[in-house]
């Protein structure tokens, strides 16, 4: 059934060209996720975001070492390009 | 040098001997080799006393006048010429790696890409590889060097500095291990053992070497006679002794005996030679090109010094005249004088290196189609140039079109992106790139991308030549052959729906059609090309019918929920893609498909799944909820920005006849009141309705029109008038309810009923956005009351009665603001003015 897309699609990078235009959740090195509608991506992974919430999870340590409870920092971007060596996975 | 690390392993009984002597020998190999070894073999005493090493006059004479000429013609298969040629400091070293580079590609030792050019006839200023460029550079050393010795020159100069990086093996562990390299006198190979090559690049020194190293390292200050010369060895210098040291380690190793014949051959000498050196020389030669001419110096002497001392070991060299000595003596200073001065300029980048790293550059930039593989920055550079030409600053060529269909990717305006250069500048490079563009289209053609289909997609390998594409999508040139192209292989009335996958491959497929079409459109020819115009016409005939076919609307009404084309137009994404088609669809088409759409409203999700009517307080509301209906919101908003406008433009081309029937359809196939009490419903509702009235109200023909002045068929205004009136009693007990208000009010529950629409000042930003949304509402009622009969008004009034009560009283209560007020009264007169009545009226 899915004969027909399947036989478009020969490498991974063809999937993400199905998300273009489409609101897409990416998961980035140093805990950090982002969604945001993907407008643009290369074969580094490089991509152009547009409504962006970056989301940043948080440990802090106190002065002992001992860790806090984790926290989470958000942050809205309208236009966002991401370098590529820091995606992790790109989800639709 | 890179011989020296065999050095003890191999030979162990002369390592000890040599350590001291060689070094100092092959310290001046880069032009006095021949002498050295002359010396070395001459005296016989050189073995031992190192200052016969240094008899530079003597046996520099002897061994360029003597050696050198003697056995060219061996070394080099050929009749050499003069004695001064030995001289000429521009011939190279390269004559032997013509033949020689198949063997040494053989024995593993270099890495070269010139295998795998076919040599250049002509000189290419347009070159497509530094490898290509330097190969066709013209032969003007042949002109002045007279140096026949070239069996095939082209293929002899072709080396290039990608060799030298590619040759780790030989340069890599000195340069590491020696600081001082550049200026030191590389140490000889000679203890090298013949059965061992040059060690690996990863190649780990053993103790032995590590202190042979070291002892050598020690050695250069304790020649005294040295430090001048060896300050001007220029890097070819020191290349070129790095690649006699690969090729004597055989010699070094048996000085005395007499050859076997085999190493004599000029075959055996590997192309390495050449593979630097002559690049660096060819660039030497464009940057000081009175070296070559006026100096006769000792090219072939460096180049070859091997051969020369090989051939002359057994032989008793005559002594040249004292004259001759003084004359070399000279010579040599002042190709002392010359490498000094050329020194300077080492590291630098000569303007040949410049050109070939903009041709590189351009060469990147360089597109066959600037449209398509830019596309935004085309359109940014358009939009920048018409803001410049309107601030008055002229009209300049910003983008670099070469040629039809040629171009630059990256247009600009002229003064920012290309500096101070002139317009004399510009169309020169406009004229070097379309023969770049050329060049490289060739060589696309010629080099086929080696692709290797793995699991994780395709590896390119990208080199000089051909550049890994940034982003390597595979256009397919299959033929479409899917039945009806749908993406479903199911057969039968009813199939499942698309799934969201397949929904996006067909719209990115979609897409790409689009934009082909829309660059084909662009390409139109002049309109003087009659078969041409013909022939583009079928072309972009055929794109349109291809995407036709894409977009399934002639698939049956039932075969699947929802419709396949009504799934494609639900994305975002889509519903973008709408006006873009429109614009390319004939009229019949068009017509076909808004059929379509009103039929299958209903399975529209900004129908079906319209977005819920506010709530007062968005805090209720959980995370996902709040995520959810901001989906909607967006859908529908885009869906009334992008499709609505498209099928306001297809209903206003209809016919009173057509727009009944689809009103009709749409009354069939849906409950009406659903499709009413969502804003694309209304919106479609009111556009079939006023065109219908305005057809109907225009039974004057404008004169000035006379396509629009058709009488309005009896029959079809008869088919009409049934069909509004179906229309309105259907809807007339909703009526009420397709107010967002009501919706509102009704939708509310607990606390939430209570604050809605209550004196809150924070929702009087959402309370004019209500405002809004009724009036589009209010814009649908009015039309219905203008289209209706005169019995049918008074219904239409009764049943909307209180909502009209309610509004007018709210718009006068003094908790309202004057804003708000002002829009409910504009809204209520929307639809009382059309009935003849005001709310100014309404006590």
């Amino acid at each position: 059934m899915d004969e027909a897309a399947n036989s478009g699609i020969s490498e991974p990078l063809d999937l993400v060209k199905l998300s273009l235009g489409e609101r897409v959740f990416i998961k980035l090195r140093g805990d950090r996720t982002i969604t945001g509608i993907l407008h643009a991506y290369d074969a580094h992974m490089n991509v152009v975001l547009s409504q962006v919430e970056e989301t940043i999870h948080l440990v802090d340590v106190t002065e002992d070492g001992n860790p806090l409870p984790p926290r989470v920092e958000r942050r809205n971007v309208e236009m966002l390009f991401v370098r590529g060596d820091g995606v992790i996975l790109v989800r639709n | 040098m890179s011989g020296f690390f065999g050095f003890d392993t191999s030979l162990p009984e002369r390592g000890a001997q040599n350590q001291g002597k060689p070094q100092q020998q092959q310290g001046f190999s880069g032009f006095q080799v021949p002498g050295t070894n002359d010396a070395f073999a001459l005296g016989g005493a050189g073995e031992e006393e190192d200052l016969a090493v240094y008899t530079w006059g003597e046996s520099t004479g002897g061994g360029l006048l003597e050696g050198g000429d003697e056995m060219n013609d061996e070394t080099f298969g050929d009749d050499l010429g003069g004695i001064t040629n030995n001289f000429q400091f521009s011939s190279q070293p390269a004559p032997q790696p013509s033949k020689g580079y198949g063997q040494s590609t053989a024995t593993g030792k270099i890495a070269s890409t010139q295998s795998r050019y076919k040599p250049k006839a002509a000189y290419d200023p347009f070159a497509f590889s530094e490898d290509d460029f330097y190969s066709s550079r013209p032969s003007k050393k042949s002109t002045t060097t007279k140096a026949p010795a070239r069996p095939k020159p082209s293929t002899a100069q072709s080396g290039s500095v990608e060799n030298l990086w590619n040759k780790p093996a030989v340069s890599s562990p000195a340069w590491g291990t020696a600081p001082s390299a550049m200026t030191r006198p590389t140490p000889p190979s000679s203890a090298s053992l013949p059965s061992q090559g040059p060690p690996a690049p990863g190649h780990i020194k053993s103790l032995e070497e590590i202190e042979a190293e070291m002892a050598q390292m020690a050695m250069p200050s304790t020649s005294s006679a040295a430090p001048t010369q060896q300050k001007v060895f220029s890097l070819e210098e020191i290349e070129r002794q790095m690649m006699e040291q690969t090729v004597e380690p055989p010699r070094q190793a048996t000085p005395q005996q007499p050859l076997p014949p085999r190493e004599a051959t000029p075959t055996q000498v590997p192309g390495l030679a050449a593979s630097g050196y002559s690049s660096q020389q060819a660039l030497l030669d464009s940057m000081f090109p009175e070296l070559g001419k006026g100096v006769p110096a000792s090219g072939l002497g460096q180049g070859t010094p091997s051969f020369v001392s090989d051939q002359t070991g057994s032989h008793e060299p005559p002594r040249p005249s004292p004259e001759e000595l003084a004359r070399m003596e000279e010579l040599h200073q002042r190709i002392t004088a010359k490498i000094e001065s050329m020194a300077k300029y080492n590291n630098l980048m000569g303007s040949s290196d410049k050109d070939f790293i903009t041709r590189i550059q351009l060469s990147q930039l360089a597109t066959a189609d600037p449209y398509v593989s830019d596309f935004y920055a085309q359109v940014f550079s358009a939009l920048k140039r018409s803001r410049m030409i309107s601030e008055g600053q002229g009209e300049n060529p910003t983008v670099v079109q070469v040629g039809a269909g040629l171009g630059l990717g990256v247009g600009g305006p002229v003064g920012n992106r290309f500096g101070k250069m002139g317009q004399n500048t510009m169309t020169k490079l406009s004229t070097q790139v379309k023969k770049l563009v050329e060049n490289r289209a060739q060589h696309q053609k010629v080099a086929n991308t080696a692709a290797l289909q793995g699991a994780l997609g395709r590896v390119t390998r990208g080199n000089a030549a051909a550049p890994r594409p940034v982003l390597a999508i595979p256009t397919s040139n299959k033929p479409e052959n899917r039945p009806t192209s749908h993406l479903n292989e199911q057969t039968g009335i009813h199939r499942a729906a698309l799934t969201k996958k397949q929904i996006m491959f067909a719209l990115e497929e979609l897409y790409d059609a689009i934009l082909e079409l829309e660059q084909m459109r662009r390409d139109a020819p002049p309109p003087t090309a009659m078969e041409e115009i013909e022939l583009w016409h079928n072309r972009c005939q055929a794109k349109v019918d291809i995407i036709w076919r894409r977009l399934m609307v002639m698939e049956p009404l039932d075969i699947s929920n929802p419709h396949p084309f009504i799934s494609l137009i639900n994305p975002i994404k889509g519903q973008k893609l709408f006006p873009r088609l429109l614009r390319h669809l004939p009229q019949n088409q068009t017509i076909t498909l808004l059929s379509l759409l009103v039929a299958t409203y209903t399975q529209l999700d900004v129908v079906a799944r319209a977005p819920p009517p506010p709530v007062a307080d968005s805090s209720l509301l959980t995370k996902a909820d709040r995520l959810d209906r901001a989906k909607r919101e967006a859908e529908t908003d885009n869906f009334l920005q992008f499709v609505i406008p498209g099928v306001d433009m297809i209903v206003n081309r209809c016919g009173l006849g057509l727009v009944a029937g689809m009103l009709a359809i749409s009354a069939q196939r849906s409950e009406v009141w659903r499709v009413a009490a969502t804003r694309p419903g209304i919106a479609l509702y009111t556009a079939l309705l006023s065109k219908a009235q305005s057809v109907i109200r225009t039974p004057i023909p404008d004169p000035m029109n006379p396509q629009q002045s058709q009488p309005v068929d009896p029959a079809e205004l008869d088919q009409w008038t049934k069909t509004f009136t179906y229309f309105l009693h259907v809807l007339l007990p909703h009526l009420p309810d397709l107010f967002p208000s009501s919706l509102a009010q009704k939708a509310a529950f607990g606390p939430g009923a209570y604050l809605l629409g209550g004196e809150n000042p924070l929702a009087e930003r959402e309370g004019l956005e209500m405002e809004k949304r009724e009036a589009e509402v209010w814009g649908f009622v009015a039309v219905l009351a203008v289209n209706a009969q005169e019995e049918d008004q008074t219904a239409l009034v009764g049943a909307l009665r209180e909502k009209i009560l309610h509004t007018v009283q709210a718009a006068r209560h003094p908790s309202t603001t004057k804003e708000r007020a002002e829009m409910k009264l504009r809204n209520v007169n929307m639809f009382l003015n059309g009935l003849g009545l005001d709310a100014s009226m309404i006590e």
